[in-house]
């Protein structure tokens, strides 16, 4: 069994544990896809850290991070930085919507990696992200 | 000389608010914002005059046209003995005052009637809403505000009268229009006092102005999906048009970073040139796949600002030069000109921020809609 077998046997318990939770784990198959993508871009891969994913969300990137508008608190809502809309929270036990859409989480990061780090995010950056906001409780 | 009732109760009644709907009118005219108020004042006024027509024909003696019946002929000769100060006292209405009486009623019900026409055509509100379009309401506007200040020269003819006549007859008219009671020679007659039918008459207008504030303040907010807070302190809001087409992949696509600006406020060319630029969107890449665009295509070209009717579409792409396409709504002339005198504070109150952000003053902004009375600057 490889570590994502595991990390979905030890989620699938405490879902079966917790009586809010939903049926499926949200994300699980994003990061399955992602796992791939990122074998293929980097030789040594080996697995996604929520830790990296949690760094990544607040690094600065001269004066703006993905927190400048999300905030630190991925339960929060957010706030774009320009218009002032309103963005609603991104980790999924605030917010049931997020990751529940493959092609608008593409969307999204494709927007905001451009925005934020003015490159496109790696496959590794996504997948630790996806799981930093699952690991969220 | 004793003192007899000349003005019965529902005469005095609606003298004063006659003049105070006309006066209320004609200050609400000033700002959009007070739009509902101002179509308020015009019905009320309207309907006084129903009502002063129908006593004209069964009020109490001095009330009655029948009492002063005078061509504009003699009214001119009794000016000119007034000025000369020959002019006999009259106990009900004298020849010249008589002659801003029918003046006064004419004018109101032709202002009060093209109100009603410009409301219809300018706004698609109210009782003429669809009769016709923006440019003959406009047309009908420039008729309805000659008219209204015709009748302010009336009213201020009216007064110079009522002064001029309490000078020379040494007694104060104005007055008189207050406790309805004037000398009289023994054993004229006097007006009955009409005193129910005088206070249904104010019964009458209280219900009317309580109905209006009632349906103004809260279900056009409902209607118009003001929220909670918006709607504790909205503007009233009277007269809503018709509400435009959404489409709720324009809402998530358009309004996830920003408002979802409605299609009817720039022409079918901008929004093409923004679609077809998605990837260079103000700098950022929108990503959309090309399914997408063709569908928020199919929603925004037949719903542009040459589609619709409501005042802002109408009025924004009359203003865009035919060889210009404007990428933002804020560079369309109109929207301009419109914005001119918003003061550089409230550009920089953190609830606006940005010119972008509509919603902060226009509580209608999603819908498209931009009711004058939905409109409120936040403080």
């Amino acid at each position: 069994m490889n570590r994502i077998s595991l990390l979905l046997a030890a989620t699938a318990v405490l879902t079966i544990a917790s009586p809010s939770a939903l049926a499926a784990q949200p994300g699980s198959a994003l990061l399955d896809t992602y796992h791939a993508a990122a074998m293929k871009e980097e030789p040594g891969f080996r697995d996604f850290s929520a830790r990296r994913g949690e760094q990544f969300f607040h690094a600065k990137h001269g004066d703006t991070s993905c927190a400048s508008c999300h905030t630190d608190n991925p339960k929060a809502g957010g706030k774009h930085a320009k218009t002032g809309k309103a963005i609603e929270p991104l980790a999924p036990v605030a917010n049931a919507k997020r990751l529940s859409d493959a092609a608008k989480v593409e969307k999204w990061f494709k927007r905001n990696c451009n925005d934020v780090l003015q490159r496109a995010c790696t496959a590794r950056e996504k997948g630790d992200f996806v799981a930093w906001l699952v690991s969220v409780k | 000389m004793k003192t007899i009732l000349v003005w019965d109760l529902p005469l005095r009644l609606f003298h004063w608010l006659f003049a105070f709907s006309f006066a209320a009118a004609w200050l609400t005219a000033e700002s959009d914002e007070w739009l509902s108020l101002h179509a308020f004042f015009g019905y009320l006024m309207l309907g006084l005059i129903g009502f002063r027509l129908v006593w004209g024909l069964v009020g109490s003696r001095y009330a009655r046209f029948s009492s002063f019946l005078y061509g504009p002929r003699a009214g001119l000769d009794y000016l000119r003995a007034s000025l000369t100060g020959h002019a006999a006292r009259h106990l009900g209405h004298n020849p010249a005052g008589s002659q801003a009486v029918y003046l006064l009623l004419g004018l109101g019900l032709l202002a009060g009637f093209s109100g009603l026409f410009v409301q219809g055509g300018e706004e698609q509100h109210g009782a003429t809403a669809g009769a016709f379009g923006y440019v003959v309401g406009n047309l009908i506007k420039e008729g309805h505000g000659f008219l209204a200040n015709l009748m302010l020269l009336v009213v201020f003819a009216h007064l110079a009268g009522v002064a001029l006549e309490s000078w020379l007859h040494k007694e104060n008219l104005a007055r008189s229009m207050v406790t309805g009671l004037k000398a009289a020679e023994p054993g004229t007659p006097a007006a009955r006092p009409n005193r129910l039918i005088g206070l249904l008459l104010l019964a009458a207008v209280t219900a009317f102005g309580a109905g209006w504030f009632f349906y103004a303040w809260h279900e056009p907010v409902e209607r118009m999906g003001g929220h909670d807070d918006a709607a504790r302190e909205a503007p009233p809001v009277a007269f809503v048009g018709k509400t435009l087409p959404e489409s709720a992949l324009w809402q998530e696509e358009c309004g996830s970073c920003h408002l979802a600006f409605h299609p009817s406020l720039l022409p079918a060319r901008s929004w093409q040139s923004l679609l077809a630029g998605q990837d260079r969107h103000f700098r950022d890449d929108l990503g959309l796949e090309a399914a997408t665009v063709a569908k928020l295509l199919a929603f925004a070209v037949p719903n542009s600002a040459e589609q619709h009717a409501s005042e802002a579409a109408w009025k924004i792409n009359r203003s865009v030069p035919a060889d210009a396409t404007p990428l933002r709504i804020t560079e369309t002339p109109y929207w301009v000109k419109k914005h001119r005198e918003i003061a550089a504070a409230d550009w920089k109150n953190p609830k606006v921020k940005s010119k972008a952000n509509c919603a902060a003053c226009h509580q209608d902004a999603e819908a498209g809609t931009y009711e004058d009375a939905a409109m409120r600057i936040p403080r």
